[in-house]
């Protein structure tokens, strides 16, 4: 045993320098040359096949000024991924300039994340390419600034017209017709768009939809356009309330439920959305979806993919009284309206060259920065023998040379982009508020929750304003709570950390102890001094520190405010849909997924143990699933569940199984909220290996003579089964189930990983989990009052449910040895 | 509803008189070759009784209009499959619970002889009172049932098979029942004929557990065409056929390019390009095709530095000229036509054409398409040097935070075990108390700690604490230097060593077996470690693999190919170590003391 042992133990060590030598060989393979030259970092831009414009112009910013390296770091990066630039900003190593959506400038600089800019502005006012207002549609430079200080230039503007396929419309003519609807022409109202979509829905035997003729969510219009067109919005003038509950948004937000009940519910028009695909088979191109509103940028999808689809284009569809100027619209000027949006470059706090960034700024969007790319691009498209059709500028000028030089020949395009420009002058803006992604997200929630019937538009409505409304109110309340230093409870801790070390040290002192002892008790200090140090540093004082951020209102840049129980209180008030869905569905998870998850392991162990040969070969096939790494079996799994059944390996076999023999449809998985927690159950299952290696080795450990025993007093297998067995084993059982329950009360990475990208946590936030939430407020918003609070909620509620399990363990679990 | 439930039973009388069937053809042939006694006329008596059973079973069947639906030839066997609501599935659960006690109460109740009449009375109670509880808890779903007014319904079906497949599967049941009852009937064989229906069931339980393995590295085999299929999945990969082939007008090269932009890593990069244009200053200019995170790239190369190279061009097949043939696609039109140069049959040979793109099929074989591999870690970010600084990060991740583990834990662990200090009762309660402690309550003040130590986008967050012994580790520990009996201990005191050296040579050796088991569960965790990467990782240069596997999921989710191939390697040192370690993997449980109790 020794010598194996060793042997074993030389070939781990043996490893373990086989990894140290692989990483320093490769540390200096990968070595770099240092720089010389000031570092420019950018996140934010793609870089790809579509992104050779913004290329060239980092190019000609780089030819133009060699004093600066400049990197791109689109991945892990910017983007939309407020989580990443927050760590980046608050953790000080932020990036010279980002590339952001602009309707979140409110967020970052109400924080004081971003730099103003009009400082630069000021001082370059004389040179030509300094960005002026005048140069910029309003509604988007309006977007750009916050409290009356620009904090970002923008960069492009899209705004989202109505796309119809004109063949759709020409095949399915008679139908139109006999519902006395005009074949030739587009709808203009909303009860138009609803009838020519309904017209022009098909349906496969099974039910699914075959093609869809309008999606109200499809493309890119969200609750905003459907608001905006009402002149709803959703912040009050002053930017002090939030107004998501009013007639008109109540009305936008009760049609986008007609479109989806016409087609036969959000459900269903979302299993339909699983099965699209991009680039050539995008929806749209390949005629699985006759009308949708988007934006500018699929038309150089068209003309790349499908140069020959025969679209169409309109103005977004308006409300019927907008059009025919009657009721609230009686004096309305413009007949349709839409809503824009886009990016813009701005500089984060904690820059460390923010004069390239600004020098950068001025480069790439002037109008001349901008045809640099826009020739690049047709370059890049020309050279694969495509055309191009050229992204709308949110510079005036630009856009009217743009559009000069790069008008396309085709007219159904030129007709396209023109549109789009026109539309511009009738644009809305989100409201340039700190709570602009909040109500990004709460109006994706409520738009979700209003179409899958969890209440009326008015009640998700109210329940999303309350919300935004809390957060509105703390952040122009917070006068009225102190501020608190946040190094006094550190120092308060610290001195009575040192009195405690200076009393035990002083009590070792006093007690009677030999000099042998004295000796192998300071040994002993210092032998688990680790232990204490990390204790100290990494569990008590972050435990502390937690308890005490609980009780204040902290963003990491701005000052704390003691708020008392505010936190906690709101909990249970304003948050509790939130709460309560986050811990509902863990308990769903650990209570559906560990009985399942042990019982799989008991099985299979029970199987094992009784074969003889081959052990090994199938210990291995069962254990192996329990070793993937988690992020690998949940890219794994996504793909596996995948809802289309041409792609989805399980919705495949169902297909060919259950759909066949019973006519059930292939359930949504991860897209459907009542399949979403199932199918993490389904994955947890899979990964039962490792309970099921402990179960073995708890078999193993049964004495024999214990069923021999039985077997004499005439037991049947089954009866030994529950009364050796099963006693024997309850400590195994007891463990996995423990264990297993606090697993499942913090998952977060499958759901982070899993969770679909177009919804909130999951569809109807199915996959919302405390811990999840906790991260999404600590580390997207540094909400660190409120997500300290969650945290202490989620110890707690572990706590006592371990507590309870114990409590309970004393009735079932067996122990051999009882003292 | 009632259809539905005469479907029910219907099909409830199938199946139970399929398998009444099935043991009535067992006990039958077990009744033949039996010896005359008491074991003949308990066979035989089972065999009247399964017979029995299957003939009321099979009656009922004839007698039952059974109309699911949906309508199929051949030979159709019924099955039903409830739909219900969370409630309805507790009602379900607990009436059949108590069903079962009520028909052991009932029907199932044994012979009673004097001696076990007083076990046998507890027994009964008990079932009693658990039947009357399963009724309880259905009323109470029942309620709930009531209050949500969700549906309940029973989905008809049935599995349709050919009258050949039908009569097959039967003849083999039969056949395999008989084998199986004659088996049965002498000792030897019996465990032979128990071991095939258990290696039976671990095949398939095998078979369950490793499918989502092989469709995981099938997928990283395939094309993007096989993803989808619309005559089901694709279980076999398929490749195109491309041959290499060199165009006069539009020359592919190899050579060395030279960018200043993106820092250092691509200063001499070598890369595969198409030539867009001829400068008048004879210098090319030319447009990077791979690798593809640079393709796009646009740079001037001096004519001499250039090396023509192949390019690989499609093989298609088509119609032209109403003759079938096989030919290579040498240019590729906007509008999706296609130029054919036709390589066979003879009498077409060499001709060109334009094909509608429909007009033609790839020329495929089976095979693997290997390229996803090495094209994934081509879409890597420049910074991630096709993958290895993904890997050097891991591997530094993994080395210290093993090295830290082992050595603080045994320390701490060593003084726990075999050192007498005051205080040591209430720190080790303390110290286990740490287990329960979830993560998330030092979440976000340790990520402020890391942040004033300004270690944000750096590896150290996630290596350093390993440094300060974790709970778990010292408690594993403890327990194996708690057996290292006093001897040894004692003997390398009398030689005057000190306790770093007693612990050092002496108790660590000891403990072997313990530490390559911690080691193994650090490496994992380690490797899984993604929530970490997530909160203080920003750039590529300092991110592990777990983390960028994440991202490349959001970058490239749309293709599988790609995606399944990076998943595959991301877990393929684990997999290594795993083989390479399997018995501490599974006798760790062991080591442990947790499977032992």
């Amino acid at each position: 045993m020794a010598s194996f042992i060793s042997q074993a133990q030389s070939r781990i060590l043996r490893l373990l320098g086989l990894c140290l030598l692989a990483s320093i060989l490769i540390q200096a393979a990968a070595a770099q040359v240092p720089h010389e030259r000031k570092d420019f970092i950018i996140w934010g831009i793609a870089q790809n096949n579509d992104s050779k414009g913004t290329e060239a112009v980092v190019h000609a910013f780089q030819a133009a000024h060699p004093e600066y390296n400049v990197r791109l770091l689109s991945m892990g990066a910017g983007g939309m991924d407020p989580q990443k630039l927050m760590t980046s900003i608050v953790g000080n190593v932020a990036p010279d300039l980002v590339f952001q959506d602009r309707f979140t400038i409110g967020d970052w600089a109400s924080r004081g994340a971003f730099m103003p800019l009009d400082d630069y502005i000021k001082r370059d006012a004389a040179d030509p390419n300094c960005p002026k207002a005048s140069d910029y549609y309003p509604p988007v430079w309006q977007e750009a600034t916050y409290g009356g200080h620009v904090y970002g230039i923008p960069y492009g503007a899209d705004d989202r017209i109505l796309y119809y396929n004109k063949a759709i419309f020409r095949e399915d003519a008679d139908k139109l017709r006999a519902a006395g609807l005009d074949p030739t022409r587009p709808p203009r109202t909303w009860t138009e768009l609803l009838a020519y979509g309904k017209v022009l829905t098909e349906y496969n035997p099974d039910g699914t939809i075959k093609r869809a003729g309008y999606l109200p969510n499809y493309g890119n219009t969200w609750l905003y356009l459907y608001s905006f067109q009402m002149n709803g919005n959703f912040m009050s003038a002053d930017g002090r309330t939030c107004t998501f509950d009013t007639p008109e948004n109540e009305t936008a937000l009760a049609y986008m439920v007609q479109g989806y009940d016409q087609v036969g519910g959000y459900e269903k028009a979302k299993g339909f959305e699983t099965g699209f695909l991009q680039n050539e088979n995008d929806p749209f191109l390949v005629g699985k979806i006759a009308m949708k509103t988007d934006g500018d940028w699929i038309l150089q999808d068209i003309i790349k993919y499908a140069p020959s689809l025969d679209i169409g284009n309109a103005p977004a569809p308006v409300p019927d009284d907008r059009y025919n100027h009657v009721g609230a619209f009686k004096n309305e000027k413009d007949t349709y309206t839409t809503w824009v949006g886009g990016f813009c470059y701005s500089i984060p706090k904690g820059s460390r060259n923010p004069e390239a960034a600004w020098q950068f700024m001025k480069f790439a969007l002037n109008p001349e920065g901008r045809m640099i790319e826009h020739r690049a691009n047709r370059e890049w498209e020309k050279h694969r023998d495509r055309s191009y059709i050229p992204r709308m500028s949110a510079n005036i000028p630009a856009n009217a040379l743009i559009y000069k030089e790069f008008q396309p020949a085709d007219p159904k395009f030129a007709a396209a982009l023109k549109l789009h420009i026109d539309m511009l002058a009738h644009s809305s803006v989100r409201p340039p508020t700190f709570v602009a992604q909040e109500l990004w997200d709460e109006q994706v929630k409520a738009t979700e929750a209003a179409c899958l019937h969890k209440g009326s538009p008015k009640q998700v409505l109210l329940a999303s304003q309350a919300r935004v409304q809390r957060d509105l109110d703390a952040f122009y309340g917070e006068g009225k709570y102190p501020i608190i230093n946040l190094w006094i409870p550190f120092w308060v801790f610290t001195g009575a950390f040192v009195l405690l070390i200076l009393w035990v040290m002083f009590a070792f002192r006093k007690k009677k102890l030999g000099k042998l002892s004295k000796g192998e008790a300071r040994w002993a200090y210092l032998f688990i001094s680790p232990w204490v140090i990390g204790f100290i540093a990494f569990t008590l004082g972050p435990m502390l520190a937690s308890l005490f951020f609980s009780f204040t209102q902290y963003n990491v840049l701005n000052p704390a405010r003691f708020v008392g129980i505010k936190n906690y209180t709101e909990m249970f008030t304003t948050d509790w849909g939130d709460t309560w869905k986050a811990f509902s569905n863990v308990i769903y998870l650990a209570g559906v997924g560990v009985p399942l998850m042990v019982f799989t392991g008991l099985a299979v162990a029970l199987l094992l143990n009784g074969a003889v040969k081959g052990i090994r070969f199938y210990r291995t096939m069962f254990y192996m699933p329990a070793i993937v790494p988690t992020v690998a079996s949940a890219v794994l799994w996504i793909w596996l569940l995948y809802s289309d059944p041409h792609r989805g390996l399980i919705n495949g076999i169902w297909d060919a199984t259950v759909t066949k023999w019973l006519g059930l449809a292939p359930p949504g998985w991860l897209n459907a909220e009542a399949w979403s927690k199932p199918s993490l159950v389904i994955m947890g299952a899979w990964g039962a290996g490792s309970g099921m290696i402990l179960w073995l080795a708890g078999l193993k450990g049964i004495p024999t003579s214990l069923y021999e025993a039985s077997s004499l007093d005439g037991a049947t297998p089954r009866q030994q089964f529950w009364a050796v067995t099963m006693p024997q084993l309850s400590p195994i059982l007891f463990f996995n189930v423990v264990m297993g329950f606090i697993g499942a009360m913090q998952e977060f990475d499958r759901i982070y990983i899993m969770k679909p990208t177009d919804s909130a946590v999951g569809p109807g936030e199915s996959l919302l989990t405390p811990v999840y939430k906790l991260f999404h407020d600590g580390f997207a918003y540094f909400k660190m009052g409120s997500a300290s609070a969650m945290a202490w909620a989620i110890f707690i509620f572990i706590l006592l449910l371990t507590l309870a399990q114990f409590a309970l363990a004393k009735n079932w679990v067996h122990y051999e040895v009882e003292n | 509803m009632t259809a539905s439930i005469l479907y029910l039973i219907g099909t409830i009388a199938t199946w139970v008189a399929w398998c009444s069937f099935g043991v009535a053809v067992f006990r039958g042939v077990e009744a033949l070759l039996k010896p005359k006694g008491i074991a003949r006329s308990r066979s035989t008596a089972a065999f009247v009784k399964a017979a029995a059973t299957a003939a009321i079973g099979f009656l009922v069947v004839l007698v039952f209009p059974m109309k699911s639906g949906l309508e199929m030839t051949g030979f159709r066997l019924p099955i039903v499959w409830p739909v219900l609501p969370f409630s309805g599935w507790g009602i379900f659960i607990s009436v059949c619970f108590a069903l079962y006690r009520g028909y052991q109460l009932l029907i199932d109740r044994p012979v009673s002889s004097d001696d076990q009449t007083q076990s046998q009375q507890s027994q009964i109670r008990a079932w009693m009172r658990q039947a009357i509880a399963a009724l309880i808890c259905a009323f109470i779903f029942f309620l709930f049932y009531r209050s949500n007014k969700e549906t309940i319904e029973i989905v008809k079906g049935s599995i349709p098979f050919s009258l050949t497949s039908a009569l097959a599967i039967v003849l083999f049941a039969v056949v395999a029942l008989i084998l199986m009852a004659i088996a049965a009937t002498s000792v030897t064989s019996r465990g032979v004929a128990k071991k095939v229906v258990l290696h039976v069931m671990l095949l398939v339980g095998s078979f369950v557990f490793g499918l989502p393995f092989f469709w995981l590295v099938i997928t990283s085999f395939k094309e993007d065409i096989d993803m989808s299929s619309a005559n089901g999945l694709v279980w076999i990969p398929k490749v195109s056929e491309e041959v290499p082939y060199r165009d006069p007008t539009n020359p592919y090269y190899q050579t060395t390019m030279r960018l200043a932009l993106q820092g250092n890593n691509y200063r001499d990069q070598s890369v595969q390009a198409d030539l867009i244009q001829k400068e008048s200053n004879g210098k090319y200019l030319l447009n990077v095709a791979r690798p593809m995170t640079l393709e796009g790239t646009t740079f001037e190369a001096e004519p001499s530095t250039l090396t023509e190279i192949d390019r690989m061009i499609p093989v298609v097949s088509g119609t032209y000229k109403d003759t079938a043939y096989v030919g290579k696609v040498i240019k590729e039109m906007n509008d999706g036509h296609k130029e054919i140069y036709i390589t066979s049959p003879a009498s077409l040979a060499g001709q060109t054409y334009m094909a509608n793109p429909s007009d033609v099929t790839p020329v495929r074989h089976v095979g693997l398409k290997l390229s996803n591999y090495p094209d994934a870690l081509e879409y890597l970010p420049k910074e991630a040097n096709m993958g290895l600084t993904y890997l050097k990060n891991t591997l530094i991740l993994v080395f210290f935070s093993v090295v830290g583990t082992i050595l603080s834990s045994s320390l701490v662990a060593y003084a726990f075990s075999r050192l007498k200090f005051p205080g040591k009762g209430a720190l080790f309660t303390v110290l286990l108390s740490t287990m329960m402690l979830p993560a998330a309550v030092t979440l976000l003040p340790t990520f402020l700690i890391f942040k004033n130590l300004g270690w944000i986008d750096t590896l150290y967050p996630l290596w350093v604490p390993a440094f300060f012994a974790s709970a778990f580790n010292v408690f594993l520990l403890r327990q194996f230097f708690m057996t290292i009996p006093n001897e040894l201990e004692d003997a390398s005191k009398i030689d005057g060593c000190s306790y770093i050296k007693t612990f050092w040579t002496i108790m660590l050796p000891q403990v072997k077996p313990a530490l390559a088991v911690i080691a193994i569960w650090t490496f994992m965790a380690v490797w899984n470690n993604f929530m970490g990467p997530l909160v203080y990782i920003n750039s590529p240069e300092n991110m592990p693999i777990a983390y960028a596997v994440q991202l490349f999921k959001t970058d490239r989710g749309g293709e599988p190919g790609l995606m399944m191939a990076f998943a595959t390697m991301s877990m393929i040192p684990v997999l290594v170590l795993f083989f390479a370690a399997q018995k501490y993997f599974i006798e760790g449980v062991t080591l442990s003391g947790l499977g032992g109790r």
